[in-house]
C-alpha cells in the first residue's frame, strides 16, 4: 500500500509523500560542523615514538637504497650441516674455516699480481706456489707482508725485479689471515706445521721489524734463517682458543 | 548539549535524498549480504578442509586450492566492495544534499557487477584460477569488474563538484578518495602482473594491492562512515577538525608505499621492502590520530553505544582498525616478520581488514541508512544484539587464533631443516578456532541477512522509534529518548 504510493514520487520536484517522511529522518541529528579541540601530549608523543620506529626501520634494513642489494645490511644466513658447519644450533664453524674465510677475503688484494691461483705471472710476477718464501718459516713471509720486497729476487729459480709494497696498513687480523690462507692454500707446509698465523704473531712480528724503513732486499731477507718462525702460541684449529706451551703440534 | 532541531525543509530534503537511492542502494545491500553468507561458508568449509584434509577427498570442488579463492574473491568483491559502493553512494548524496538522479544506470551497472564477481567467482572455483590471491580471476574477468566499478560510482564525483557546502565534509574527501583510489591499484595491479612481469614482481605487487585494497580502499569507506556515524548519532562535532584533515593527507600520502614488506627478504632490491615496512609503520600516524580523534568525540557517551546499533558496530570497527594498523605495522618489520611470514598470521591479518574493520563499520552504516531508505525500523534489536556479539567473537577468536597459530608456523618454517609438514601439523589445531570463527560468523550473518531481506520486502517494524540493542525499562519506546540513537 506504501509502496504504490511511493512509486508514484517525483524526485526532481522533492514531492514526498507522508510515509516517506518516516520517523527515523526526523529524529536524526544535524551533522556538527568540526571541532577545534587539541589533542594531549600522549598524543604527540606516540607520533615521535612511531616517526622513530618507523625511521628506524627504514633506514637499519633498507641497506643503503641500491638496486642490487637485496638482504638487510644484518642479515646472517643460517649455517647449515649439509655444507659443512655444525649440527644442532647452528653457529658452531671451526675457527680455522672462519680464519681462511677472512684470508681469502684479504687476498683479493694480492689477486692483481699473484693471481687467484697463486701462480702469478711468468716472467713478471712470482707465483706463491712452489714459492720457497711462502712455504718455509714464517718469520721472512711475516717481514715481506709488513715492509714489502724490492727486486732483484729469485722465487723458485726465476728471477724478479718487481717491488712489492708493505701491507702493514692492514690490520694485525688481516694480514695473520691472510698469510694463513696462502701458506696453507699454496703452500707445501713442512711436517706439523698447520701454517696459521695468528694477530698475536703479527703484532709481535711489528715490534720486531719496526726497525726496518724501506722495504727489504733480497740479501737482507736472507739473513733471516728459513726456518725461522714467528713467536706466538700456536692455537686449536677448532676453537681458536691458544694451546698451552708444548703441546701437540 | 542542545541539538538543533531541523526545519521541514530540511527534514522533507533528507527523505527525497533516501528515496532517491532506495533501489540502488537496498540493491547493493541485499545482493552483498548474499554473497556475505555464500564467503562465509566457503570460508567455514575451506577451513575444516585445512584441519581435516581428507574430507570430501573425490570432489575436485571441495579442495581447498579452490574453496579458499573463492572464498575471499566473494567476501571482497561480493560482500565489502558492493557494501562499501551502496554505502558510498548514499553518504555522498546524503553528505552533498543531491538526490541521486542515475537509479536505473547506478541498478544496471550494479548487475554488471554482480555478474561479474559470479564470474570471478566460479571460474575460481571451477579451476581457472591463477593462484594470485584476490586477483586470481582469468585476465578477462578484471576489466568487467573495473568498467562496472567506475561506471557505479562515478555519479559520485559530479555530486561532490555540485555540492551545496563550499568546503566538503571530511567524510565526503575519504569517500572521493575511496572512489579515485581503486581503479589506480586495481588496475595497475592486474596489468603489470598480466602483462608478464617477472613472477617474483609478480607476487610483490600482489601484495602490494592486497595491503592498498585494505589502506587506500576499506580504511577510507569505513573513516568516512565513522565520521559520519559518530557524529550524527552523539550529537556533538569531530574532536578535532584539524587533525581529521591531517590523517586524511597521511594515509593519502603514505598507504601506497606499503605491501612489499610482505615478502621481505625475498629476491627484491632491500630497499623496496625496507619502504613498505616503514610506511607500514608511519602510517599508524594517520590510524592513531584517527582513532584518537573519534574516541575523543565519544568521550562519556558509553550509553550511546550500550544502545545504538550502528554506533556500536561502527566503534568496535574503528577499534578493530587500531589493531590491524599495529599488527600490520609490526609484521612489516623483520623482528616479528621474519616468524609471520607466509603462515595463517597473513590470513588473519586479511580477514581483520576485510571483516574485523570493514565490514563491522559498514554495518553500523547500514544499521544506519536501510530504516531511512526503507521507511521501516529493524525487526528485532536483540537479533541484532546477536549479530554483534556473533560478529565480534568470531572475528576476534579467528584473529587471535591465527596470530598464535601463525607464530607457530613461521617458526616452522624459519627453521630450514624443519620438514615443511612439521609447520602445517603443528599449527593444524589453531585452523580449528578459524573454523569455529567462520562457524560463528556465518550464524550471525544468517541472522543479518533475514533482518534486512524482511526490510527488503517491506516488513520491517512500522511503529515510531528506533530499534535499539536493549530496550530502557519504563523508557521503553519513547522516541524522544532514544532521539537520533539509530
Amino acid at each position: 500500500m506504501a509502496s504504490e504510493e511511493n512509486n508514484n514520487i517525483d524526485y526532481e520536484q522533492g514531492t514526498v509523500s507522508a510515509a516517506d517522511l518516516h520517523d527515523s529522518v526526523r529524529r536524526e541529528n544535524a551533522l556538527h560542523p568540526g571541532g577545534e579541540g587539541t589533542v594531549g601530549i600522549s598524543v604527540l608523543v606516540i607520533s615521535a615514538v612511531i616517526l622513530i620506529l618507523g625511521g628506524g626501520q627504514l633506514f637499519s634494513t633498507s641497506n643503503g637504497f641500491r638496486d642490487n642489494i637485496y638482504t638487510s645490511s644484518d642479515y646472517v644466513p643460517e649455517t647449515r650441516p649439509s655444507l659443512g658447519g655444525e649440527d644442532g644450533g647452528g653457529a658452531e664453524v671451526a675457527w680455522i674455516d672462519d680464519w681462511m674465510k677472512g684470508g681469502k677475503k684479504v687476498y683479493n688484494n694480492c689477486i692483481a699480481c699473484h693471481q687467484a691461483s697463486g701462480l702469478g705471472l711468468a716472467g713478471q710476477f712470482p707465483p706463491l706456489v712452489g714459492s720457497e718464501w711462502v712455504d718455509g718459516g714464517t718469520t721472512r713471509l711475516g717481514a715481506i707482508l709488513l715492509h714489502g720486497i724490492n727486486g732483484p729476487f729469485k722465487v723458485a729459480g726465476q728471477s724478479y725485479n718487481q717491488l712489492m709494497p708493505a701491507w702493514n696498513n692492514l690490520s694485525d687480523e688481516k694480514v695473520a689471515q691472510v698469510i694463513t690462507y696462502i701458506r696453507r692454500e699454496f703452500g707445501a707446509l713442512p711436517e706439523g706445521d698447520d701454517g696459521v698465523v695468528t694477530a698475536e704473531m703479527i703484532k709481535a712480528a711489528r715490534d720486531q721489524f719496526s726497525g726496518q724503513a724501506a722495504p727489504y732486499t733480497e740479501a737482507e731477507l736472507l739473513a733471516i734463517p728459513a726456518g725461522d718462525n714467528l713467536s706466538g702460541a700456536k692455537v686449536d684449529l677448532q676453537t681458536g682458543e691458544p694451546l698451552p706451551e708444548g703441546g701437540e703440534n | 548539549m542542545t541539538v538543533p532541531q531541523p526545519t521541514p525543509e530540511e527534514i522533507k530534503e533528507r527523505a527525497t535524498i533516501d528515496r532517491s537511492t532506495r533501489y540502488p542502494v537496498m540493491f547493493f545491500f541485499t545482493s552483498a549480504a548474499a554473497w556475505l553468507l555464500a564467503a562465509t561458508i566457503l570460508g567455514f568449509l575451506s577451513s575444516l578442509k585445512l584441519r581435516v584434509p581428507g574430507l570430501w577427498d573425490e570432489c575436485q570442488f571441495m579442495g581447498y586450492g579452490r574453496l579458499f579463492p573463492a572464498h575471499l574473491n566473494a567476501l571482497v568483491y561480493g560482500w565489502a566492495m558492493q557494501a562499501g559502493i551502496g554505502v558510498m553512494l548514499w553518504l555522498m548524496a546524503r553528505l552533498t544534499r543531491t538526490p541521486l538522479r542515475q537509479t536505473v544506470a547506478v541498478l544496471v551497472t550494479g548487475h554488471l557487477w554482480n555478474a561479474a564477481v559470479a564470474l570471478a567467482v566460479c571460474t575460481v572455483w571451477f579451476g581457472f584460477g591463477k593462484s594470485i590471491p584476490l586477483l586470481d580471476f582469468p585476465t578477462w574477468v578484471w576489466p568487467i569488474l573495473a568498467i562496472a566499478y567506475a561506471l557505479t560510482v562515478m555519479w559520485v564525483i559530479p555530486m561532490f563538484r555540485t555540492r551545496r557546502e563550499g568546503l566538503p565534509y571530511i567524510s565526503e574527501m575519504f569517500v572521493v578518495g575511496a572512489v579515485l583510489w581503486f581503479p589506480w591499484i586495481f588496475v595497475t595491479a592486474n596489468i603489470l602482473i598480466n602483462k608478464g612481469t617477472a613472477p617474483v614482481m609478480g607476487a610483490g605487487l600482489n601484495a602490494w594491492f592486497i595491503s592498498n585494497l585494505s589502506y587506500f580502499w576499506m580504511a577510507p569507506v569505513s573513516l568516512a562512515v565513522a565520521y559520519y556515524i559518530i557524529p550524527k548519532i552523539s550529537g556533538r562535532p569531530i574532536f578535532s577538525y584539524p587533525l581529521a584533515h591531517a590523517s586524511f593527507w597521511l594515509l593519502a600520502f603514505l598507504a601506497g608505499w606499503t605491501g612489499f614488506s610482505r615478502y621481505m627478504g625475498g629476491p627484491f632490491p632491500a630497499w623496496m621492502s625496507a619502504i613498505s615496512g616503514a610506511a607500514s609503520i608511519f602510517i599508524l600516524l594517520a590510524i592513531v590520530a584517527t582513532v584518537v580523534n573519534l574516541m575523543i568525540s565519544l568521550k562519556g557517551c558509553s550509553k550511546l553505544w550500550r544502545y545504538s546499533p550502528s554506533l556500536r558496530f561502527t566503534v568496535f570497527g574503528m577499534l578493530m582498525l587500531a589493531i590491524y594498523a599495529i599488527l600490520s605495522a609490526a609484521s612489516s618489520t623483520y623482528f616479528f616478520g621474519k616468524d609471520l611470514q607466509f603462515s595463517h598470521f597473513m590470513v588473519g591479518l586479511d580477514t581483520l581488514a576485510f571483516y574485523g574493520f570493514f565490514s563491522m563499520t559498514i554495518f553500523g552504516a547500514i544499521y544506519f541508512i536501510v530504516p531511512r531508505i526503507t521507511g521501516s525500523e529493524w525487526p528485532s534489536g536483540e537479533r541484532i544484539r546477536t549479530h554483534f556479539w556473533f560478529s565480534a567473537y568470531g572475528i576476534i577468536t579467528l584473529v587471535i587464533t591465527m596470530l598464535v597459530g601463525g607464530i607457530a608456523q613461521g617458526g616452522d618454517l624459519a627453521v630450514w631443516d624443519r620438514a615443511f609438514s612439521v609447520s602445517f601439523v603443528n599449527s593444524s589445531a589453531y585452523v580449528v578456532g578459524r573454523a569455529t570463527a567462520w562457524g560463528l560468523i556465518g550464524y550471525s550473518n544468517l541472522l543479518f541477512l533475514c533482518q534486512l531481506y524482511q526490510m527488503f520486502i517491506g516488513k520491517g517494524r512500522k511503529s515510531e522509534g528506533p530499534t535499539l540493542l536493549h530496550t530502557e525499562p519504563g523508557k521503553a519506546a519513547s522516541a524522544k529518548a532514544a532521539a537520533g540513537m539509530s
